[in-house]
């Protein structure tokens, strides 16, 4: 069971998103969310297929420009800055680290994928990089497992690995905030807990957003849960409230006790 | 899967294969009055010149090809570049740049090597009796030219557009979320991948620039050998039929979304 001291007590919001509206084209993906990311949660953020969940970590990263034909209405902001008026995206990008559903290896060494980012930040220091590089695979739970084989393609390790992989390197270039999109689709149970238990750590040191399609997994982890639906934020709330026997709506229960559709 | 696309969107693709198609019709029309002309000044012509020397001579224009297929192959991969990473694909230069580069890709290469000759003979046949090297020469380069922004471009533009594509967005999207700008995605991310496709592209283009100036070489060596009688009538035809076909197959394909590109 989380507390609320552990959720940084004061709740000040780091993000803050106001009335957002996504399209793809002329399908829409969210239909006007508003809410806080508090400094230093977990917020989990559940839902079924297709409810938005992914757009919505595409829209703070502003990675979502890369999809032709989408518009974004609505204004999210970081830090209080709406993060459309940040002109130096790629520095706005370094704040956030983003772990994505499917492990995507770059073709690069395991060692040069977790230092690509300090490298593009300007750190040339050896020692520097491999202190950085240790670091995080330590904290993906991958050292042990690549520390003889740091030259290796990444691409060459099991998908569980890339994803942890992939974990590491968001985590290479200390992002303010983490947002993880279902990172145990490809990993074990084991190492997935191994992975809940870092992320615990880390929420000293940063918020998290956490898109699951496990909801045990934002049980066990979350602060506070978000429920969408749709394109639509159907409820957020602490997490115990959203797993109680009366969240404010009925969907939200159907959907956490497995009964909804 | 495959679909057929949106309506509107089949509009737009209507409009640019009209514009296709006209100036299509008037480069036609042209070619075949130059034609036309071209085999009554070579009869006449064909007969006084002795061609000992054709061979050497055409041999050593090919120099010419190496350096100009490389600048060709270059600017296509220029081209390509600014299409598919600096312009959206809603714009309309560049649906225009890519309706017309499928349009010259789909043409046979034989068709620019008759072409070529067509060209050549219109220009080098005009100054026979006075021909100089350096009129040959000309004649050759502009022919060259001329192929080389016909077909080489649009092949090496396509062939290098292809490879970029073939770099996932993922790997976009992955490169970028790390605070990775534009510059550095393409330079470490993106060529690195695309290099062997775009390598491949670049051969591709080179060997149909070489493939048309052997049909070049070889019919200009035969027409001084046989005296070019003319191209009749129903070549032309043939000929008209070739880049119908050729233009009505690049539409088809056009209209097709492909499943990979499909929204789910
Ligand atoms: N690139 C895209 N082009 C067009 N539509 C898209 C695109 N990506 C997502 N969508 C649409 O936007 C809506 C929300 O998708 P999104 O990926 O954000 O959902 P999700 O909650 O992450 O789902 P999942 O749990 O399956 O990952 C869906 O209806 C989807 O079809
Ligand atoms: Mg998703």
């Amino acid at each position: 069971m989380q507390t609320d001291s552990q959720n940084g007590s004061q709740n000040t919001p780091v993000i803050e998103i106001t009335d957002l509206k996504v399209r793809y084209g002329d399908s829409p993906a969210l239909n006007g969310i508003s809410f806080d990311v508090h400094q230093n949660e977990i917020l989990g953020i559940i839902g079924p297929a297709q409810s938005g969940k992914t757009t919505l970590l595409k829209v703070i990263n502003r990675t979502l420009e890369f999809t032709p034909d989408t518009t974004v209405e609505g204004t999210v902001k970081l830090d209080g800055v709406d993060i459309d008026t940040i002109g130096d995206v790629y520095g706005l990008r370094q704040r956030i680290g983003m772990v994505l559903p499917l492990p995507v290896g770059l073709p690069l060494s395991i060692y040069d994928n977790v230092a690509f980012a300090p490298r593009t930040m300007g750190i040339r220091a050896k020692s520097e990089l491999n202190e950085i590089v240790e670091r995080c695979l330590q904290q993906a739970a991958l050292w042990d497992e690549v520390k003889d084989r740091l030259n290796s393609l990444g691409t060459k390790l099991s998908g569980g690995q890339q994803q942890r992989l992939t974990i590491a390197r968001a985590l290479s270039h200390q992002p303010e905030i983490l947002c993880l999109d279902e990172f145990s689709i490809a990993v074990d149970p084991v190492t997935t807990m191994r992975i809940e238990e870092v992320l615990k750590t880390l929420q000293a040191e940063m918020t998290i957003l956490l898109v699951t399609n496990l909801v045990q997994q934002a049980k066990r982890l979350a602060n506070r849960t978000a429920f969408f639906l749709n394109g639509d934020l159907i409820e957020i709330d602490t997490t115990d409230v959203i797993f109680s026997e009366n969240p404010a709506n009925q969907a939200t229960y159907d959907y956490v006790n497995g009964t909804f559709g | 899967m495959n679909a057929l696309t949106t309506r509107p969107e089949l509009r737009k693709k209507i409009v640019l294969l009209s514009i296709t198609v006209i100036i299509e019709g008037v480069a036609f029309i042209f070619f075949w009055s130059v034609l036309r002309k071209t085999a009554a000044t070579h009869m006449q012509a064909s007969s006084a010149s002795r061609t000992s020397d054709a061979l050497p001579n055409l041999l050593s224009d090919l120099n010419l090809i190496l350096p100009m297929s490389l600048l060709a192959i270059l600017l296509g991969i220029v081209c390509a570049f600014y299409l598919e990473e600096w312009l959206s694909s809603t714009s309309w230069i560049r649906r225009f740049i890519e309706s017309q580069v499928a349009f010259l890709t789909g043409i046979p290469s034989l068709l620019y090597g008759l072409l070529a000759v067509i060209i050549f003979f219109g220009y080098a046949g005009v100054f026979k009796a006075t021909r100089t090297t350096f009129q040959h020469n000309t004649a050759l380069f502009y022919t060259e030219m001329l192929i080389f922004i016909l077909m080489v471009i649009p092949v090496a533009i396509k062939a290098t557009q292809e490879a970029l594509r073939s770099v996932e967005t993922p790997i976009r999207e992955s490169t970028y979320a790390l605070g990775a700008n534009r510059w550095q995605v393409l330079t470490q991310q993106v060529i690195p991948r695309a290099f062997p496709q775009m390598l491949a592209g670049g051969c591709r283009a080179m060997s149909q620039a070489f493939a048309a100036a052997a049909l070049l070489t070889g019919i200009h060596i035969w027409s001084h050998t046989t005296g070019l009688r003319g191209l009749p009538d129903r070549f032309m035809l043939f000929l008209g039929g070739a880049l119908l076909l050729s233009n009505a197959s690049s539409f088809l394909t056009e209209i097709y979304v492909p499943a990979s590109t499909q929204q789910n």
